[in-house]
């Protein structure tokens, strides 16, 4: 435990020193709160840009306060997914490449110290930005469309975390498979473009898939009740990041990174 | 024409654009700490500097490189 705990003291520092604390957060920040703004401003924006006919008339519906969290929440599962991945590309293969992980395992640490370590620093990177963001998404919400309630948006942290949680299991589950970071990349986002694909197309069978959890959480806001959907899903995604996080120990332990 | 833009309450815009710029001096400090970078160092420079938003974070994620 004490070993684990320095592991992640040092993936805690590299984090902080390479600024990871400080743009994670704000993009995500960003991302989150872009829609409610922008959608809030809508028409002047095409009143003073839009080039419309003269005595053109738009009548936008103002969204709902749970449209516009559900706004910021489909922004994350797009662009925040993407960043998600990208700041936790290249963990393990970059120390494979620079040596570092040498230097590190050369020593009596052991392999799933390693990587659970490395996990859970990024889990807690993850997670803070998603409260940053969410709260910045609550703030305008409230500014401009409307009350919703505080004990929700902790619901909906509570249970979007688990979405970011497994993209960052998909994520180091790769770096243990391949070597090339642009692969990675790659093949992290069509796995997660192809569930999300399932998940629309073949919708009554995977109702319970990971990335339904947006769709259930909506229901959840709008109801006011956790559906047993919404939990399935919970649990679903908790075990398919286990079972990832297992699968990418055993494969670092094995050594067969593909080059 | 830009009558519309006039009424817009800053308070709302001002966090967006704090961000942008915390970002973008973030991405400045570090890129003058920084000897190499993957890619030609001036040319960061004008991405950070010019690209809004987009510029540092594609400097985070691909300009530096850990040594």
């Amino acid at each position: 435990m004490r070993q684990w705990y320095t592991i992640f003291q040092k993936e805690m520092l590299e984090n902080w020193r390479n600024f990871k604390w400080v743009w994670v957060p704000l993009v995500i920040l960003l991302l989150s709160i872009m829609d409610p703004i922008t959608t809030y401003y809508m028409p002047e924006i095409l009143d003073a840009v839009g080039n419309l006919p003269e005595g053109a008339v738009f009548k936008m519906p103002t969204p709902s306060p749970v449209e516009s969290i559900m706004m910021s929440l489909s922004q994350l599962n797009t662009l925040g997914v993407l960043v998600i991945i990208l700041m936790s590309m290249q963990t393990i293969t970059g120390e494979i490449k620079s040596g570092v992980s040498e230097i590190i395992l050369v020593k009596p640490v052991s392999y799933s110290n390693y990587v659970t370590a490395k996990w859970a620093s990024f889990i807690l990177i993850s997670l803070a930005s998603l409260f940053v963001g969410l709260i910045g998404s609550w703030y305008y919400t409230n500014l401009l469309f409307g009350d919703l309630n505080f004990i929700d948006l902790l619901k909906v942290f509570a249970f979007y975390s688990l979405w970011f949680m497994f993209i960052i299991s998909l994520s180091i589950f790769f770096n243990t498979i391949v070597k090339s970071q642009g692969i990675i990349l790659f093949l992290t986002i069509v796995v997660v473009m192809a569930l999300n694909l399932l998940t629309s197309v073949l919708g009554k069978y995977f109702n319970w898939s990971p990335s339904q959890l947006s769709q259930h959480i909506e229901d959840m806001l709008l109801t006011n009740h956790i559906s047993t959907d919404l939990i399935m899903s919970a649990i679903i995604t908790i075990a398919a990041s286990l079972l990832l996080l297992i699968g990418s120990i055993t494969f670092f332990q094995s050594k067969k990174i593909v080059e | 024409m830009f009558e519309g833009l006039e009424q817009i309450n800053w308070g709302i815009i001002a966090p967006l654009i704090v961000i942008q710029l915390i970002l973008m001096v973030i991405a400045l400090v570090d890129w003058s700490k920084r000897e190499v970078t993957n890619g030609p160092k001036w040319l960061w420079l004008l991405i950070i500097i010019f690209v809004t938003t987009l510029g540092p974070i594609f400097y985070f994620i691909f300009g530096r490189r850990d040594d």
